[in-house]
């Protein structure tokens, strides 16, 4: 396997502090080596090594394939479909259209205003400035009508995410045997990449809005659940006894204490929640979400880098809308949440102001302020005047036309993009699908059960082994080894240039300064919108996915593993420095064996991150699993993108487990 | 005070072997041969630990009733206990006469809303609530109106010292401030009697007195009945009435300062007493002689309370002896060589023969 990988594991054996698991390291390997000895001569003979042998698949296209044209037969007669699924289905359709009509009939003014004036409640006043131009934007750019049907789906995806995540992590922050359940579950869930959620809901619902709505849920549930059950049981223990002693009803206790406590928690799950609808509304497109995501889609499959930009920017900066308004780093939110302590978030809210409210504004102002809203929006009328739009597509087409000539190739010394691109492929991509094409089918698994162990426990390694196992039985080996090869030759890039900015950053709080809105901006945007630029780039084809999936991934890793080096125990380094140690001695000895959970969840995060938008790399000729997602769907043959998205799920989870480490548990808990 | 009116000799509370074990089965340990194990032995054989070990006392009306004992010895358990934040094993427990392991979820809470309220070592103050909102949070608990609630919360929050800063919250107070509103929360339901669970372990030494006095003036001004817990020696022996020292979940001693400090029981509590300043604690009681002809009516007269400290000062200002004076009657003298005894601690071998002496002829 790729020295990726290898890496967290060897250093687990070189580091000073773990010298009692050097031995439990090496007594794991042999025996795994003795295990592999035994079964591996044995799995050989019986059926032969190489590619996953044929005995042993499984294949499920035919059931299926009957189940796929069952419920197409009948989705309009039988019970199920009528009583349930249809009821659901005409929920959320009259809810996103209800929520359009309501936007359109606000008109283009009265959302802007709207949006803004929401914004600089909840966020102050940039945020409002940032929500008025990224409006004025959007309409601009002639994309008024996909930005609304985008944010009709956002608003009842969102409403539903929030209600449905704050409900189950209200059952896990209260109930212990709850928490235990859904925790795991919660969290594999998150590991896996969003294709993987697609095909279900189209098996039931068919292509439309309903099941777009509904995959959005089931993926940005997740968090809202994760943190509500965190913060609730979160909350301090000590408050909790005076609350108690005070005679507080249990009622009382979660109304007045703990759910006001895990506020900050609830809104970093909103927050979260929204920023994951947002990413998966956008890749809904494929199942029949309409929209901004399906323009950028329609454009990536005719390779119209102009019109997939004029699309994409709205998406980007109805990005950073969303999360500047929700993120909570305007003083509002954050009134009363004390700031003390890490959170368990990607983010960490800075400069919180324990202002006291102020109760000027009261309900009539607001009730005014929304009548000024509406009323603007029917003087200004519906849809965005057409004299006021700027069309960028010609002019982004002929810019890429010139970096086609110029850029691709041929600048001397340096060659060029295409060039970069066709070396990364043929030198690292192809060499490294062909390795792991040509290992035995037994050689992959003792790897990734070696390396699973060693880094996590029995249980990870299980899971892990079962499910690459799965892969095999499921009959899609060979492109599973394709997409696991793009994941790790993506993620030694990401994890090299991660680590290098994290440290630059770590050392100089000026690169980290500067290094800081950047992460934000790119933290926030979907994981759609970073083909458009890799295709403008390199074109189309694997290498351009993998571009994507490392600048995707690149900030969490710097984010992660420049915050683990920061907060490495002063003392251990002052006392590091005052015998002489050089920066270099430090970083080696002290910084990294210190900070080595973060380093390993960094790891972590960089494999789930590369591999969802290697998945997603699909669209712009990535091939493999992602491929034969859009293929089954693209064909309406079901079946095919069933098995390659259970694949894709099996991999991210065998991806997840290979690389969790035992303390990230701990941490959180 | 309700209690006030009330014969005096029902107390506040009467804890009857109390037991709290912790760990798998716990209620089959008291009053089996186990109850007898040492803390490792109960440990090794049933997993379980005993912080509170079969604790019996009293805590009468109006007294400032004060728990001691090092971290471990089961001392924040057993104020727990009083109020059942920690459910006890086994024994009885009774507040004013009424039973408290009986009582019913409703009863329980009443008896924390109205009658029994409670200050934190942590202060348990809640984070996105203002300090009158915080102490004010107890009324609220209790159905009070807000317009009600804010004034009663004002009126304490101007108690304690903190006027000004009604619209703070706890993370922009100091740590000295947050415990005042802990107190004034506490106060706010004007409960019949104040339980501290080592509400100073966390200010600064400064700080820590100027809070033990506002407690010793509620205490003796409002005849506030107090259950104080501290592994601070000297603030119990500061503020305290009397003290109940506790060791591995046991009371090894209970009594008034001067009879932990003069008589300690065994030699745990002597060790813990040895540094204790002597004379600022035991009182000439103690330390006097019978009057000789002629010393009854001269010399500077003392009040049987009072410190040998302060003797020691009133004695070395005249250059002679002084008098014990009770209720105008001389009950004996006090001069320097038995003073410096009390110093030196050659009274330490059980009380002297003189005090007895004195006593019976003041009976």
């Amino acid at each position: 396997m790729s020295s990726s990988t290898t890496s967290p594991a060897s250093s687990t054996v070189a580091l000073p502090k773990t010298g009692i698991t050097v031995p439990v390291a090496a007594r794991k390997l042999m025996l795994l080596v003795a295990l592999t000895a035994v079964a591996a001569p044995l799995a050989a003979a019986r059926w032969g090594s190489g590619s996953w042998p044929e005995a042993l698949t499984v294949s499920l296209k035919g059931p299926l394939t009957t189940a796929n044209n069952w419920i197409i037969d009948n989705r309009d007669s039988h019970w199920v479909f009528l009583y349930f699924f249809g009821h659901i289905s005409n929920a959320i359709i009259s809810a996103v259209r209800g929520v359009y009509v309501v936007l359109l009939a606000l008109g283009w003014a009265g959302v802007t205003a709207g949006a803004s004036l929401l914004a600089w409640r909840l966020a102050g006043v940039r945020a409002a400035v940032t929500a008025l131009a990224s409006f004025a934007v959007c309409g601009a750019l002639g994309m008024w009508v996909p930005t609304m049907r985008t944010l009709a789906l956002m608003i009842v995806a969102v409403a539903a995410s929030v209600a449905v995540g704050a409900l189950l992590g209200l059952a896990a922050g209260l109930s212990d045997r709850t928490f235990r359940v859904l925790r795991p579950v919660l969290d594999t869930m998150q590991a896996l990449p969003a294709f993987a959620y697609l095909l279900p809901v189209v098996l039931v619902f068919g292509i439309g809005v309903a099941p777009a709505v509904l995959a959005t849920v089931v993926y940005a549930a997740p968090p809202m659940a994760r943190l509500t059950a965190l913060g609730l049981r979160g909350t301090d223990k000590g408050v909790l006894e005076a609350v108690d002693s005070l005679g507080a009803t249990a009622r009382q206790r979660l109304l007045t204490a703990r759910l006001p406590m895990a506020r900050r928690e609830l809104l970093l799950g909103v927050n979260q929640s929204i920023m994951m609808a947002l990413s998966m509304a956008v890749i809904a497109s494929v199942i029949g979400a309409d929209g901004l995501g399906d323009r950028v889609y329609q454009a990536l499959s005719t390779v119209d880098v102009g019109a997939a930009l004029t699309a994409g920017i709205p998406i980007v900066l109805l990005a950073i809308v969303l999360d500047r308004t929700t993120s909570g780093r305007g003083p509002r939110l954050w009134a009363g949440v004390p700031q003390a302590g890490g959170t368990p978030g990607r983010r960490l809210g800075e400069g919180g102001h324990n202002r006291p409210r102020s109760r000027t504004r009261t309900a009539t102002t607001w009730a005014v302020a929304a009548a000024a809203v509406v009323a603007l929006g029917r003087l200004a009328g519906t849809s965005w005047p057409d004299g006021w739009t700027v069309a960028i597509a010609a002019p982004v087409n002929h810019a890429k036309d010139w970096m086609v000539d110029h850029l691709y190739s041929g600048i001397p010394g340096i060659g060029g993009s295409a060039d970069w691109a066709a070396h990364y492929t043929g030198w690292i991509l192809d060499p490294l699908r062909n390795g792991l094409q040509a290992l035995p089918w037994w050689g992959t698994i003792v790897i990734v059960a070696a390396l699973a162990w060693l880094i996590g426990t029995w249980r990870t390694t299980l899971t892990a082994v079962l499910s690459l196992a799965a892969i095999g039985v499921l009959g899609r080996w060979d492109p599973a080894m394709d997409t696991l090869s793009q994941v790790l030759a993506a993620v030694a890039v990401t994890l090299v240039l991660g680590f290098a900015v994290a440290v630059a950053a770590a050392r100089s709080p000026r690169v980290d300064r500067l290094l800081r809105p950047v992460l934000d901006v790119f933290q926030t945007m979907p994981q759609f919108v970073y083909l458009i630029p890799v295709v403008a780039l390199f074109g189309v084809g694997r290498a351009p996915a993998a571009a994507a999936a490392v600048v995707y991934a690149l900030p969490a890793v710097v984010r992660i593993v420049s915050q683990g080096l920061r907060r490495v125990n002063p003392g251990a380094l002052e006392s590091a420095r005052s015998l002489g140690a050089t920066g270099g001695q430090q970083l080696r000895q002290v910084q990294f064996p210190l900070a080595r959970p973060e380093l390993l969840l960094a790891v972590n995060q960089a494999v789930v991150l590369v591999l969802s938008v290697v998945i997603i790399g699909a669209l712009v000729g990535g091939g493999a699993l992602g491929y034969e997602v859009v293929f089954g769907l693209a064909q309406g043959d079901l079946a095919t993108g069933l098995v390659a998205g259970t694949a894709i799920a099996c991999l991210g989870l065998m991806l997840d487990r290979v690389t969790q480490p035992v303390k990230a548990k701990a941490k959180e808990a | 005070m309700p209690t006030v009116d009330k014969n005096d000799e029902t107390p506040v509370f009467s804890v009857r072997n109390l037991w709290k074990v912790f760990g798998p089965k716990a209620d089959r340990v008291p009053g089996s041969e186990l109850a007898g194990l040492s803390a490792a032995e109960l440990r090794e054989r049933t997993g379980c630990t005993a912080a509170v070990r079969d604790v019996s006392f009293d805590v009468r009306p109006g007294e400032c009733f004060v728990v001691m004992g090092l971290s471990g010895s089961g001392k924040s358990t057993l104020v727990r206990c009083l109020t059942r934040l920690i459910e006890p094993t086994a024994g009885t427990i009774a507040i004013d006469g009424e039973d408290v392991c009986g009582m019913g979820k409703g009863a329980l809470r009443d008896l924390r809303r109205h009658r029994a309220a409670m200050v934190f070592q942590h202060f348990g103050l809640l984070p996105h609530r203002t300090v009158l909102d915080n102490v004010a949070y107890g009324l609220e608990i209790q159905g009070m109106g807000k317009g009600e609630r804010r004034a009663k919360a004002a009126e304490m929050v101007e108690k304690v010292g903190l006027t000004g800063m009604e619209e703070r919250r706890p993370a922009q107070l100091s740590g000295g401030q947050q415990q005042r509103v802990g107190l004034a929360r506490a106060l706010a339901a004007d409960p019949e009697v104040l339980l501290f669970d080592e509400p100073f372990s966390a200010l600064d030494p400064l700080i820590r007195r100027d809070m033990q006095e506002e407690v010793v003036r509620l205490n003796r001004d409002e005849g506030r009945t107090m259950v104080f817990i501290t592994h601070d020696l000297s603030e119990a022996l500061r503020i305290g009435d009397r003290i109940a020292l506790m060791r591995d979940g046991r009371i090894v001693q209970c009594g008034t300062p001067e009879e932990i400090v003069g008589s300690p029981a065994d030699d745990y509590v002597r060790d813990f007493v040895r540094d204790v300043p002597r004379e600022q604690v035991l009182t000439v009681r103690r330390a006097m002689r019978p009057a000789r002809a002629g010393e009854a009516d001269a010399g500077p007269a003392l009040d049987p309370a009072s410190t040998v400290a302060d003797a020691i000062e009133a004695v070395a200002r005249t250059g002679g002896s002084a008098r014990v004076v009770d209720q105008g009657r001389c009950v004996g003298v006090v001069d320097s060589k038995c003073l410096l005894g009390i110093v030196a601690g050659l009274d330490r071998d059980g009380p002297a023969d003189g005090v007895r002496t004195v006593e019976k002829a003041a009976a």
